[in-house]
């Protein structure tokens, strides 16, 4: 056997053929609850980000949002509502459970636990930057997973309390920067107000000046012709000065492209649409890059750290608090799957009002309001995901669905392959260089797109994991951080006649 | 690996271990068992630094344009040659080089203790925490220079290749360095294009043909870039009067900036780091801190880089800086690759210049009492460092002195200078007493979650 470094499962030693699992189920559920949450999650992972890949873009979605809510409404309320935010969180949170098992495995003897981690995150920050560069998706996953997994390594010996309390501190800080972005906002608004009184004040002065001119004008006759002269020359150059200053044109700028923000504009979708269906891989690159960049440095320094790095730090605290396992009955592991989801989507409903009352008028909810409408998104997030993952974790307790489970489990043996296999499709079938398909779905088709992914997935991980114990990009994550090949293949099963095998 | 054979070896630093407790991991080097050399070069990086920073401490950035773009002569102008001939980027260098070398010391000083907390999880602890150092010295020492936060981070990527023979280690640093040179290349093309478009828009226009929007565009857009050159000198005095205001302006004035700066330069700056820290590890392991080189070794190194090195630096001020600053078409016109593109050479010859002039003096003995002074310096370089930012700041800023801007170039340098004999005679002073300096104890503190012993005794 060969270790499979998303799920920390497998052994080291050549040997040992048995995997231990993470739990040992009274039942005999054939399916580890921590596979189908990576798995679940990793499938759902698409359904938020087939938007960005097919162009339905937050621009898109504004026009729904400001327009009649209809059908097209009520998917986006929905996918905003169960997906948006908590695939990613949940996600996370395997991943997080998945340092402990990676690190608490036996290692070959030649390598430390520390020395293959660390390969195992730079190796990850590898992948993550092919999906990002030659796959061209800028929301890539891996990356910031793989930073944010070398800055936590050494906590992770953390008791589950300590791991807790860090989680929390995160949670904090990210909450801290909901709380801050949109007091800039509020700012902003402030500046403009300033500048746009500075500007009436202009305006009346120069009406002042203007009135002044018709009175001289009255007195035209040739004495006062040399008097007039002058004053129009003072006046206009009064009048030159009488403009806003660079800063304060940037500052009215600043807040009209806020406010521009939320409204819906059909240039900036026509224009995402030419490039992202430019038919060179180079144009795509050319737009893509940026954002990517952005992404992995801005988004991860201000956000992401805090959004994934809180559920991870769960992720760890709740795997030794043996929530993954059997440490809890089923209707416990059900009754706090519902409440938490049920908080979750009460808090995502609250925002989605909100949001409706900010793309209306934002300028009065600036006013109004002094918390932004996505000021309880890390707590909805966290529930949410987390309420998932017991929600898992109460079927398999249950025992029932096993089919489905194991499958959605296998996919999730699979992540790394799977993810890539996601990106690589999309990117394909969306972008200028492949099909092309980039903005020109309707929402609820790109649901079919979805649909038909998943089923691809589900069917070449088991198909796959029939005949190996790895996915392809999972052995050669493993065969590059020990440095030889693994062995791949599934041990045959013992039933032959060891005659025969020595003949053969 | 063969590292036991290598000069600088584990069995030459490691402390004798007693027995397998904890407390034996946490131990300190005692005196006795620091290498010197590395303790005097590092002093020398330290308050070389300094000579960098300084400037910006104490200056807005209207000052580079006109000291580019004034008369080549005075005390202002000379000093800002030879600064940047000299020194430039090698000081950074220097101590980024040690910090890898430490990286491989701190590695080979503790011992693993069978079932605890693994070396390596001390060693990102101890990251971590200089991670968080240099956030406070950005955020609330408000030192937008700060390194230490990009040293925390550049330090953990070191640590799985620790273990690595020095000329893997060399491959890694020429790795980063040709990434940093790719990046800084198509930075500049993608500047260039701008002029190129601008040309062809203006050779149109004398052909009196009609000019497409995008040729317009284009004209435009050079013409915000040659207006940009020139600093608008309401913005810098508005720079200027928030770093002459109190506190609280300058804190939250910084917030955005250092935010978007720690982002952008991680990311984007982190090779500068990783060439020399790579270095450094493959050089300490060669023994090349811990003077275990043969004296002819360290004078031909000493005549490699600073024969190569400063010349190229000479052009590169002429060209690079002065050139480039005075007419930024015509270059632009001229050079297909920027003389910036292969800076990062020179920065490692004249650096690798620096500490070889080190050494060669440090094993001579002629002025003992100099290199005594610096390793003391080398030794609280931590504790020196946030000195620095602390003195300067109240310096210069608004809330304590209210220097900023009002210095002329050279006249900094005095400043500098009196930095350096405080530092020199604090460091003297305070190891007199204590093992460590003030905040070395607080980040070992830190790292262990237990109070170190401080009292020398």
């Amino acid at each position: 056997m060969s270790i499979n470094p998303f799920t920390g499962t497998g052994t080291a030693s050549l040997n040992a053929s048995d995997e231990t699992p993470v739990s040992e189920s009274p039942e005999q559920t054939n399916w580890q609850p921590l596979d189908v949450i990576r798995g679940f999650a990793l499938l759902g992972l698409l359904v938020v980000a087939i938007c960005d890949f097919g162009g339905f873009t937050t621009n898109q979605q504004i026009f729904y949002q400001r327009g009649h809510h209809g059908g097209n409404y009520a998917l986006l309320t929905a996918v905003s509502v169960l997906f948006e935010g908590k695939m990613l969180a949940l996600f996370a949170l395997a991943f997080g459970a998945g340092i402990i098992l990676f690190l608490t495995k036996e290692q070959p003897a030649n390598l430390g636990a520390p020395d293959a981690y660390t390969r195992r995150q730079l190796w990850l920050l590898l992948f993550g930057l092919v999906i990002a560069f030659l796959l061209l998706w800028p929301s890539d996953i891996l990356y910031p997973l793989a930073v944010i997994g070398i800055l936590l390594f050494g906590f992770w010996r953390f008791s589950a309390r300590g791991l807790l309390i860090i989680a929390f501190v995160f949670l904090l800080i990210f909450f801290g920067k909901q709380f801050w972005n949109y007091q800039d906002d509020k700012k902003d608004y402030k500046k403009y107000l300033a500048v746009t009184a500075i500007e009436k004040r202009i305006k009346a002065d120069s009406t002042t000046r203007a009135k002044k001119d018709s009175t001289l004008r009255t007195k035209d006759t040739l004495l006062f012709k040399d008097e007039l002269a002058k004053n129009k020359l003072a006046d206009s150059i009064a009048r030159k000065k009488d403009t806003l200053t660079k800063k304060q044109k940037e500052e009215k700028g600043k807040w009209e492209g806020i406010l521009k923000a939320t409204k819906y504009d059909s240039a900036k979708t026509a224009s995402t649409n030419k490039a992202m269906r430019a038919g060179s891989y180079a144009k795509v690159w050319d737009h893509v890059m940026k954002q990517s960049q952005d992404k992995e440095s801005a988004w991860l320094y201000r956000i992401g750290l805090w959004e994934i790095g809180s559920m991870m730090l769960l992720g760890m605290a709740l795997l030794k608090f043996g929530f993954f396992g059997q440490r809890f009955g089923t209707g416990k592991y059900l009754l706090v799957a519902l409440l938490l989801v049920a908080i979750g989507a009460g808090l995502a409903w609250y925002r989605l009002h909100y949001n409706n009352i900010r793309l209306a008028d934002y300028e009065g909810y600036v006013k109004k309001y002094d918390i932004p409408f996505n000021f309880f998104i890390p707590a909805e997030n966290m529930l949410m995901a987390t309420g998932y993952a017991s929600l898992i974790l109460g079927m398999h307790r249950l025992n029932i669905l096993n089919g489905l489970w194991r499958a959605i489990g296998l996919v999730g043996t699979m992540a790394l392959t799977n993810y890539f296999l996601q990106c690589l499709v999309c990117s394909l079938f969306f972008y200028g260089y492949g099909f092309g398909y980039f903005g020109k779905l309707e929402q609820w088709e790109l649901y079919f797109m979805v649909l038909e992914l998943a089923l691809i997935q589900v069917v070449i991980s088991v198909l796959w994991l029939r005949y190996f114990n790895l996915g392809p990009l999972e052995w050669l994550w493993s065969s590059l951080i020990y440095r030889k090949w693994m062995p791949i293949k599934k041990p045959a099963p013992v039933l032959a006649d060891p005659v025969i095998i020595a003949v053969s | 690996m063969d590292q036991h054979n290598l000069p600088g070896n584990a069995a030459s630093i490691a402390i004798p271990l007693r027995d397998g407790d904890q407390a034996a991991v946490t131990k300190p080097v005692s005196a006795a068992d620091r290498i010197k050399s590395i303790d005097t070069i590092r002093g020398v990086a330290l308050l070389g630094i300094l000579l960098m920073n300084m400037p910006g401490f104490g200056m807005g950035w209207g000052f580079w344009y006109e000291i580019t773009h004034g008369p080549r002569t005075g005390a202002d102008y000379y000093t800002f040659a030879s600064i940047f001939i000299f020194f430039e980027g090698t000081m950074r260098g220097l101590f980024s080089m040690l910090f890898g070398a430490g990286m491989v010391l701190f590695m080979l000083n503790k011992k693993e203790v069978p079932g605890g907390t693994t070396v390596a999880e001390y060693y990102y602890r101890r990251l971590m925490w200089l991670v968080f150092f240099g956030v406070i010295n950005a955020y609330v020492l408000l030192w937008q220079g700060d390194i230490l936060f990009f040293y925390g981070l550049a330090g953990m990527i070191l640590f799985p290749f620790r273990n690595l023979h020095p000329k893997w280690l060399l491959g890694l640093a020429l790795l980063a360095m040709s990434i940093n040179m790719v990046k800084d290349h198509w930075d500049y093309t993608e500047f260039r294009q701008k002029r190129l478009d601008y040309n062809e828009a203006m050779a149109a226009k004398k052909e009196k043909k009609k000019l497409t929007a995008e040729q317009q565009a284009a004209i435009g857009a050079w013409t915000e870039v040659e207006k940009n050159q020139k600093p608008d000198t309401t913005e810098v005095n508005r720079h200027v009067t928030k770093m002459r205001s109190d506190y609280s302006t300058i804190f939250t004035y910084f917030i955005p900036q250092n935010s978007s700066g720690e982002a952008w330069y991680m990311y984007h700056g982190v090779w500068d780091f990783l060439v020399m820290m790579f270095m450094g590890m493959a050089l300490f392991k060669w023994g090349f801190f811990s003077n275990k080189l043969p004296t002819s070794t360290y004078a031909i190194w000493l005549l490699v880089g600073y024969g190569i090195g400063l010349p190229w630096a000479y052009v590169l001020f002429e060209k690079g800086m002065m050139a480039f600053s005075s007419d930024i078409g015509g270059q632009l016109d001229q050079f297909r690759v920027s003389h910036r593109t292969v800076r990062e050479f020179r920065r490692v010859l004249v650096t690798v210049g620096h500490a070889s002039l080190v050494m060669l003096i440090f094993r001579s003995g002629i002025v003992p009492w100099l290199m005594k002074a610096l390793a003391n310096v080398g030794q609280m370089a931590f504790t020196n460092y946030l000195m620095q930012s602390i003195i300067c700041t109240w310096f210069f800023y608004g809330y304590g002195f209210g220097y900023y801007n009002s210095l002329r170039f050279h006249q900094l340098y005095y400043v500098v200078l009196a930095v350096w004999i405080f530092q020199i005679i604090f460091s003297a002073i305070w190891l007199q007493y204590f093992r460590f300096g003030p905040f070395e104890w607080l980040w070992r503190s830190l790292t262990y979650w237990k109070l170190q012993p401080m009292k020398k005794g």
